[in-house]
């Protein structure tokens, strides 16, 4: 984590923008117009790529409209409830395997092999336990939140400076002061990891799982707009859903990188 | 010759005895302390030093209550440790501030640990992180600092829990020559104005009798008690004594003692080596 980034100092133009951000404002543009220009094309069928103007309408009526904001106030707390369970838990398994080679040997090889299975396979089974409303969708949101944050958590663990755990020793810090005092925070940077992925999957797993089956939520708007055809209202809602995405992820490295090690 | 020096534990606040520890290898048992006793009297400065490989560092975490395999018995004010105990301090060769942490919380860590109010344990560190010399650098970070300044900082932490016995592990080792004087200054300094009890692990002859009131010399693999030697040059001292006639007779004699028990251990090393050599 040196800061060698303040060696390179990339020549700011007269303007204040410098070449890759007039580079990336050029390929949106350029997405833009070969839109524009297939909504206009007639090749396609109508509505695939609807106009940006008709996108944009509807993008407006979506953001003026309360029952949007209804449903995103479900996802968002389904989302952010699995995140919840699914972190803490996920840090808390962590530790204990970061902690004990033994539970380690024994347990860590079967979170490798269900880690990566796409937990939508459970929904029919969360359906069946917790019923078609957000219930469900928090469970498999929390399913697929665990395990990149306990797996991140418990590499983190084992990668702690052992130094600092004989200094918290020779202090005789209590089992829970170790924990807060010197694990968690020598773990911050894979813990952030951890909820940063775990944010991902989860947020991925939701909306999966609104989509398949469900009365409420930014999913099931997605994809009743679908199966209405109402193609702008569709893109409106993903635009939406992915200036979100990146939204909260900004926030999760932001409040990571507060204090940031400098050493070496 | 050897363990005659031994004094009685009536006035010694720190005292090991019969100290003996074994590690298991995947080439068998060794013997890496071997019966080693001593006592530290209170306000002394005793060094423990000894070429790489007499076991140290493993008389270092016996003493501090970190490394419990051991036989024989460590007593503080005659009472028997059995982990780190609240009246010893260690200070550590590694690098061992806490990177999220300001130089003042570093420092006051320990008084956090015991529960002490907020205003009052910034207080006291101040307090310590002024007497290493540190002034100024309060709210900066690990990170932002030079070795010698963070190995001050954990100097200071370890100070702030205010230990009966200082106990330290060749704090400066990872430092460069001129840095290490200079800390060695200020480490002689804060110990004769606090009459701090201090048992400091070495293998630098320079440092260890620059600051020393005695020296216990061990022997290379398994580490004994070699000999005790006490230094007698007037106090307080500085840096300056090492150009002192008296104080190059010390080194000359320690230098005797340790040659000997540094050259067998390079020749085990080298026949170590070539084994290795042999196998593969």
């Amino acid at each position: 984590m040196a800061d060698t980034g303040r060696l390179k100092q990339v020549a700011v133009p007269a303007l204040g923008v410098s070449p890759v951000t007039l580079l990336r404002i050029a390929i949106i543009l350029g997405v833009l117009a070969v839109w524009e220009f297939l909504a206009h094309s007639g090749w396609l069928y109508r509505d695939v790529v609807p106009s940006l103007l008709a996108i944009g309408r509807d993008l407006l009526e979506l953001l003026t409209s309360g029952n949007y904001y209804f449903n995103l106030g479900v996802t968002a707390g389904e989302v952010g409830t699995a995140l919840l369970i699914g972190g803490s838990s996920g840090i808390a398994v962590g530790i204990l395997l970061g902690a004990n080679r033994f539970m380690s040997k024994a347990f860590e090889s079967y979170l490798y092999y269900l880690g990566p299975t796409p937990k939508i396979i459970f929904f029919p089974i969360m359906i069946m336990y917790f019923g078609i409303g957000p219930e469900s969708k928090v469970a498999l949101g929390t399913l697929s939140c665990f395990f990149p944050v306990a797996l991140s958590v418990a590499a983190g663990m084992r990668q702690i400076d052992k130094v600092l755990i004989r200094v918290g020793k020779s202090f005789r810090a209590g089992t829970w002061q170790m924990v807060v005092k010197i694990y968690l925070p020598a773990m911050r940077h894979p813990i952030i990891n951890g909820i940063r992925l775990g944010l991902g999957v989860a947020l991925i797993g939701t909306l999966l799982a609104e989509t398949k089956l469900s009365n409420k939520g930014i999913g099931f708007l997605i994809i009743n707009a679908y199966s209405t055809f109402d193609m702008p209202r569709m893109y409106a809602m993903l635009i939406v859903l992915f200036v979100l995405a990146i939204g909260a992820n900004a926030l999760v490295g932001r409040f990571g990188g507060l204090h940031s090690i400098k050493r070496n | 010759m050897a363990p005659a020096a031994t004094p009685s534990s009536g006035t010694a606040i720190l005292v090991a005895d019969n100290i003996t520890v074994r590690f298991e290898t995947p080439e068998g048992a060794i013997l890496a302390v071997d019966d080693v006793s001593f006592g530290v009297r209170p306000g002394e400065f005793l060094s423990v030093i000894g070429p790489s490989g007499c076991g140290k560092s493993t008389l270092f975490n016996v003493i501090g209550g970190l490394l419990s395999t051991h036989q024989g018995v460590v007593s503080v004010a005659g009472e028997t440790i059995t982990g780190p105990h609240k009246s010893i301090g260690m200070v550590f060769q590694e690098e061992s501030t806490f990177p999220w942490r300001t130089v003042t919380d570093n420092v006051a860590f320990p008084l956090e640990l015991i529960g002490m109010p907020k205003a009052k344990r910034v207080e006291r560190a101040r307090h310590f992180i002024g007497m290493v010399g540190l002034d100024g650098f309060e709210n900066r970070f690990p990170g932002e600092l030079s070795g010698g300044m963070r190995q001050r900082v954990s100097l200071a932490r370890t100070l702030a829990s205010e230990p009966k016995i200082l106990l330290m592990d060749e704090p400066f080792a990872a430092l460069d020559e001129q840095t290490r004087l200079l800390l060695g200054d200020k480490v002689l300094q804060i110990q004769q104005q606090l009459k701090q009890t201090t048992l400091l692990i070495t293998h630098n002859i320079t440092e260890a009798v620059q600051m020393s009131d005695r020296i216990l010399v061990m022997t290379y693999r398994p580490g004994k008690v070699k000999r005790i030697v006490d230094i007698d040059l007037p106090r307080p001292r500085t840096s300056e004594i090492v150009s002192s006639e008296s104080f190059g007779r010390y080194v000359a004699q320690i230098w005797s003692d340790l040659r000997e028990e540094a050259s067998r251990g390079m020749r085990a090393d080298e026949k170590h080596a070539l084994n290795e050599g042999a196998a593969s």
